[in-house]
């Protein structure tokens, strides 16, 4: 049967059936779990939030949308991921106020109870292994600089990027994870690079 | 998007890929317990049987997702709803007494017996009697 079978589908998706079955739906999200959470937090900016949007995201999927077609699950779930950062912010402008009268009650101490020294851990990566540290030193300032150069783009324009040359959909399928129109991606794909690389100039990254 | 774009676009993607396999270790756990969370509500049947509820359960945190999210708009909602009942009530109990009062006088007003009889002590003693015999 001929499905429409998405260009970023492509980058992982070989061998899933057209229902998606529990390994496939366990495999795919491990595939994306990583790349989601970064996403999430180049968006809110804060590893919880971050991790929260991204378990959100997770059973949204599962609970609503396991019964689709594997080859649907990479779209659906960038949806699902871009609806469930901007249900972030509008909880945290509504929960502001609150926050602001309320937070002369807060313990100052509370931030250190949740002290994790397993997060100050790097993971194992083979990436890197056989890298030579004064390399992967320089590797991991650029990576810093391009971290903080996305942090600085606007929201739009920083998911746009993301989406169409990270996560390597396109335009179409951008457009319609954004819910905009495919010439309104070309615009912020366009002005997102321009200002990543005026940025990265700025700070003496050679691209 | 021209080809230049595209270029700088590609030469970005290997560092943010390296920003991602380079993730703490705590981070990577925790995605990988959120992931074998939402994996579990898969296999769960109740999930088929209300999936609304286990929904609602799981965003107050009952169904052992701490959601703090939830908990606020759990609060909110039973705030609202007392509002709500608080206000609404008065208006009610108002209303409900305005209508006893409007039947008892439309009843007084379309019997044949003059309302003043009503205020007669002695015709009040003679109604109790003959319901007593």
């Amino acid at each position: 049967m001929g499905v429409y079978q998405p260009a970023y589908n492509r980058r992982f998706s070989t061998g899933y059936s057209e229902l998606a079955s529990q390994q496939e739906i366990s495999a795919f999200l491990a595939e994306v779990e990583r790349r989601a959470f970064k996403q999430a937090m180049y968006a809110v900016r804060d590893d919880e939030a971050a991790l929260d949007v991204v378990q959100d995201a997770m059973l949204k999927l599962t609970e609503k949308y396991a019964e689709k077609p594997a080859a649907e699950l990479p779209m659906l779930f960038q949806r699902i991921l871009q609806n469930t950062i901007h249900d972030h912010f509008r909880r945290q402008k509504v929960r502001t106020t609150w926050t602001v009268l309320l937070s002369a009650f807060g313990e100052k101490g509370e931030k250190d109870e949740d002290y994790d020294p397993l997060e100050t851990l790097p993971a194992k990566s083979d990436s890197n292994a056989a890298i030579d540290p004064a390399v992967a030193l320089e590797r991991g300032q650029i990576v810093g600089l391009i971290e903080q150069a996305l942090a600085r783009l606007p929201a739009r324009q920083r998911e746009a990027f993301l989406l169409r040359y990270w996560e390597e959909l396109d335009v179409a399928e951008t457009a319609a994870a954004m819910g905009c129109s495919e010439g309104s991606v070309k615009t912020h794909c366009s002005r997102a690079v321009r200002a990543l690389a005026e940025t990265l100039s700025a700070k003496g990254v050679k691209l | 998007m021209t080809s230049r774009e595209t270029e700088i676009a590609n030469k970005i993607k290997p560092y943010l890929d390296q920003a991602t396999a380079d993730l703490k270790a705590g981070i990577v756990y925790r995605l990988q317990l959120a992931r074998a969370d939402a994996l579990a509500r898969l296999s769960d049947p109740q999930r088929i049987v209300a999936p609304v509820l286990a929904h609602a359960l799981a965003g107050a945190g009952i169904a052992g997702r701490p959601s703090p999210r939830f908990s606020f708009r759990l609060w909110l909602a039973i705030a609202v709803f007392a509002i709500v009942a608080g206000f609404g009530w008065q208006p009610w109990r108002t209303f409900q007494d305005t209508r006893e009062f409007e039947e008892l006088d439309a009843q007084i007003l379309s019997s044949d017996l003059p309302i003043d009889a009503y205020l007669d002590r002695g015709f009040q003693n003679w109604l109790k009697a003959s319901f007593e015999r």
